[in-house]
C-alpha cells in the first residue's frame, strides 16, 4: 500500500518535473525570440539610415561640369616659375590673368552665353592644378570646370527657364556633364555648390578630434587612477565624484559657452581654430571618460593587485604594469563612446566661432577651420538643391569617419583583450 | 596563554612579539608571538576564521592594503622591526615572497610572469641573465619541463596546479629569504598537491617557508614547526611530531582528531 502510494507520489513528481521544464524551454525560446527582434529591430534602423543615406548622397559625390579647351602655350599666361612655388601663387596667377584666359577659352568653345555659366570660382581650381604641375602651361588641355549653380539646376530640369536650352545644347555636344567629383574630397568650404568641397571640413574634425584625444584621454585616465588608486575615501572624494557624473550629464552647448568665455577669453585670437574646438569638446569628453575607467579600473580583481604587490611592485608600477592594461578595452569602450559623441557634436563648436565661412582647409591647429557636423549644419541651411546632395555626401563622410575611429578603437581594444 | 613544547633555540629569521590585528573594532589576532627560522617549515593551522592568513600577511605588511586594519606589536625580519616608518615595503616583500591560496599569475606570457620581479627589482643586467634567472626559478618550481617550449603562452592558460607552481616560480625568482604560502594546494587536485609538497621539501633549507593548511596530513607531511590558532590566538606551537602526536592543550587534540566543528 505505501509501496503504491509512493509510486504514484513518483509519477506524478515526474509530470510536474516535465511539464516545469517544458515551461522552462518556453521562457527560454520567448526569450531568444525577444532578442533576436531587438537585433532585427536596431539593424532595420541602421539599414534604413545607411539606405536612404547613400541613395540621397551618392548624387552628391557628382558635379555638374564644363569641358573646356585650353591651349595654355597660346594663350601666354606669363608667371615666374619661383611664384608658383611661393605662398601667394593663386594671387600670382590670378593678377597674370588666368580668369581672363579660361573665360576667353570657355567663349570660344561653349559661346558667350555658356561661359557666362562658369563658376566664378572655377579659376582656383585651375589655379591649384597649375601649382602642382606647372608644366601644364606649356601644354593643350581640356579641363572639367564648375558648372554654375543655376546652370547645375537647369540641366537637372529645374531652375531658371531661359537657361535650359542653352543646357540641352550643351549636353548634346557632350561639353556639359555630370562627372565623379573626386575634388569634393580635396577643396574646401565655397559659396557655389558646383565647387565645394569637404577636406577643409575633413581636416578641421582631424585636427579637433587629435586636440580632444590627447587632452581628454590621459587627463580622463589620469583622473580616474587617482580618484581609484590613491585618493582617499571622504566626503571630498564623494564631492568630486558627484561632480563629474553632473558634468557628463551637461547639455553641450553649456560647454560651448565655458569655451567661449574660458579659450576664446584667453586666446581671443584662435577663435574658430581647431585647438580652441578640441579643448572645449575635452572638456565635455573628460568626465564620460573619467566615470568609463573608473568603473574598469574597480573591476580589475583585487588578487591582480596583491600579486603585484606582494612580489615587491610599488604602487605606480603596479597601476601601470597590471592594472590599466587590465582596465584598457573597458576604459577604451567609454572613450569611443565619448569620441563618437565630440565627433559629432555641432552646438558648443557653433558657441566658439566655428561656423565662420572657410574657404581654404585649416593650416594648423590655429588656424581658422570648420568641422563635418558644422559643415552639415551650415549646408543645410542653403536654398540651393546643389547643396542638399552635397549634405548628404558629407553626412556619408561623417559616417564613415565615425566608422574608421570606431573600428580603429575596436581594434585596438581587441589587440588589448588579446594579450591579456 | 600560548603552550610552548620545548624546542632547540635557532636562530630566527622572522621573530613575532605580541602581534595583534584589528579590523576596524574587531580584533583578529590576539597578542602572537613566534619565531620562524630557515631550517625548517612551518605550518599554520586551525579552524576558518583564526586568524592564518591575517597572521601571515603581517609578515609582508600585506595588511597594509587593507584599508581598516591595524597592526600592533612588534615583527622583525632579522632583528630588523618591519613596521618601522622608514622601512620600505618594496624592498621587504621582495625579501618576503608570498603565495595565494588561488593561483593568481599575471595575465602575461609565462615568462613575463617570472621574469617581472626580477626586472622591477633590477637583478639581472641583460637578457641573458634574465633568461637565466627564469630557467632557474621554472626548474625550481618543477614546471620548466611542462613549459619551456611554450614560454609565450598566457600564464592563465596553464591548470590549476601549473599556475600555482608559476607563482612559485614567480615568488623565488627575486630569490626571497622567506616564502609564505597560503594554503597553496587548496584549489589543486591530489597530484598537483603532492608536487607542491615535494616542492617545499625541495625548497626546505634554501628559504624560511611558513605554510597555511587546513589539511592535517599536508602538515604532518611537510612541515617541522606547527602552530595551532584558534579565535584569534595561538594556541599551542611546537615541533610538528609532538603537536600531532602529544598535543597538550584539549582544544589541539579536538581539532587534529577531527572532533573539532
Ligand atoms: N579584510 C578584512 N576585513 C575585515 N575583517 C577581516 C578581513 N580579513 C579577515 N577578516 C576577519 O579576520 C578574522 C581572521 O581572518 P583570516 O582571514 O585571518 O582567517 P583564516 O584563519 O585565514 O581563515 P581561513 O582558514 O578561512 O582562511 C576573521 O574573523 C575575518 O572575518
Ligand atoms: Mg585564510
Amino acid at each position: 500500500m505505501t509501496e503504491r502510494a509512493s509510486t504514484d507520489a513518483g509519477a506524478a513528481d515526474g509530470d510536474r518535473a516535465a511539464r516545469r521544464l517544458k515551461a522552462r524551454y518556453a521562457a527560454e525560446r520567448r526569450f531568444r525570440a525577444l532578442g533576436l527582434a531587438a537585433i532585427a529591430c536596431s539593424v532595420a534602423a541602421l539599414l534604413f539610415l545607411l539606405v536612404t543615406m547613400i541613395g540621397n548622397g551618392m548624387s552628391g559625390f557628382r558635379r555638374t561640369e564644363l569641358r573646356v579647351p585650353v591651349d595654355f602655350a597660346r594663350a601666354g599666361l606669363r608667371v615666374e616659375p619661383a611664384r608658383l612655388g611661393a605662398i601667394d601663387a593663386l594671387p600670382a596667377l590670378r593678377q597674370a590673368g588666368l580668369s581672363q584666359v579660361l573665360g576667353q577659352a570657355a567663349a570660344a568653345s561653349l559661346g558667350p552665353d555658356g561661359a557666362a555659366e562658369l563658376d566664378p570660382d572655377a579659376w582656383r581650381e585651375v589655379a591649384r592644378a597649375i601649382i602642382a604641375d606647372p608644366g601644364l602651361l606649356q601644354r593643350r588641355v581640356v579641363l572639367s570646370l564648375p558648372a554654375s549653380d543655376n546652370l547645375a539646376a537647369a540641366q537637372r530640369g529645374d531652375g531658371q527657364r531661359r537657361l535650359r536650352p542653352l543646357a540641352t545644347r550643351l549636353a548634346a555636344q557632350g561639353k556639359l556633364v555630370r562627372a565623379w567629383d573626386p575634388g569634393f574630397l580635396t577643396r574646401a568650404d565655397s559659396t557655389h555648390a558646383q565647387s565645394v568641397g569637404i577636406w577643409g571640413a575633413l581636416k578641421g574634425s582631424l585636427l579637433t578630434m587629435a586636440v580632444t584625444m590627447a587632452l581628454a584621454f590621459p587627463i580622463g585616465v589620469l583622473a580616474a587612477v587617482y580618484l581609484e588608486e590613491y585618493a582617499p575615501r571622504n566626503r571630498w572624494t564623494d564631492l568630486i565624484e558627484v561632480s563629474i557624473s553632473n558634468l557628463a550629464a551637461v547639455p553641450s552647448i553649456i560647454f560651448g559657452l565655458l569655451g567661449l568665455a574660458l579659450f576664446v577669453g584667453l586666446f581671443p585670437s584662435w577663435r574658430s581654430a581647431p585647438l580652441i574646438g578640441g579643448m572645449t569638446l575635452a572638456l565635455m569628453t573628460m568626465p564620460v571618460i573619467v566615470i568609463s575607467a573608473r568603473a574598469a579600473i574597480g573591476a580589475v580583481p583585487p588578487s591582480a593587485r596583491d600579486a603585484a604587490l606582494a612580489i615587491g611592485a610599488s604602487r605606480i608600477q603596479v597601476v601601470f604594469h597590471h592594472v590599466l592594461p587590465l582596465a584598457m578595452p573597458g576604459i577604451m569602450t567609454g572613450t569611443i563612446i565619448g569620441m563618437a559623441r565630440a565627433l559629432g557634436e555641432t552646438a558648443p563648436l557653433l558657441m566658439i566661432g566655428m561656423r565662420a565661412f572657410v574657404a581654404t582647409p585649416p593650416a594648423g591647429l590655429t588656424a581658422p577651420a570648420s568641422v563635418l557636423p558644422v559643415q552639415i549644419f551650415l549646408w543645410s541651411d542653403e536654398i540651393d538643391r546643389g547643396f542638399v546632395e552635397r549634405t548628404s555626401a558629407t553626412i556619408i563622410v561623417l559616417l564613415l569617419f565615425l566608422l574608421a575611429m570606431n573600428g580603429l578603437a575596436i581594434h585596438l581594444r581587441n589587440r588589448f583583450e588579446k594579450r591579456l | 596563554m600560548t603552550t610552548y613544547h620545548e624546542l632547540d633555540p635557532v636562530e630566527a629569521k622572522i621573530a613575532a612579539r605580541d602581534v595583534s590585528v584589528f579590523y576596524g573594532d574587531q580584533q583578529a589576532l590576539d597578542r602572537v608571538s613566534i619565531d620562524i627560522g630557515t631550517e625548517y617549515v612551518t605550518a599554520f593551522i586551525g579552524p576558518s576564521g583564526c586568524g592564518k592568513s591575517t597572521l601571515l600577511r603581517t609578515f609582508n605588511r600585506m595588511n597594509d592594503t587593507i584599508a581598516n586594519a591595524r597592526v600592533e606589536g612588534e615583527v622583525r625580519l632579522d632583528g630588523v622591526d618591519i613596521y618601522r616608518s622608514d622601512l620600505d615595503v618594496v624592498q621587504l616583500r621582495a625579501r618576503v615572497g608570498m603565495v595565494f591560496q588561488k593561483p593568481n599569475p599575471f595575465p602575461k606570457s609565462i615568462y613575463e610572469n617570472v621574469a617581472y620581479g626580477p626586472r622591477i627589482h633590477g637583478l639581472a643586467v641583460n637578457r641573458t641573465e634574465l633568461d637565466a634567472i627564469v630557467e632557474r626559478s621554472l626548474r625550481r618550481a618543477g614546471l620548466w619541463d611542462e613549459v619551456k617550449d611554450r614560454l609565450s603562452d598566457s600564464g592563465t592558460a596553464l591548470s590549476g596546479g601549473q599556475q600555482q607552481r608559476l607563482c612559485i616560480a614567480r615568488a623565488i625568482a627575486v630569490d626571497p629569504e622567506v616564502i609564505l604560502m597560503d594554503e597553496p594546494c587548496s584549489a589543486l587536485d591530489p597530484i598537483a598537491t603532492a608536487r607542491i609538497e615535494e616542492l617545499i621539501g625541495e625548497l626546505k633549507g634554501r628559504y624560511a617557508i611558513v605554510i597555511v593548511t587546513h589539511s592535517m596530513q599536508q602538515a604532518a607531511r611537510v612541515s617541522q614547526r606547527t602552530a595551532f590558532f584558534h579565535l584569534g590566538r595561538m594556541v599551542e606551537y611546537g615541533k610538528t611530531s609532538d603537536i600531532f602526536t602529544n598535543p597538550r592543550e584539549e582544544r589541539t587534540k579536538d581539532y587534529i582528531t577531527g572532533r573539532y566543528g
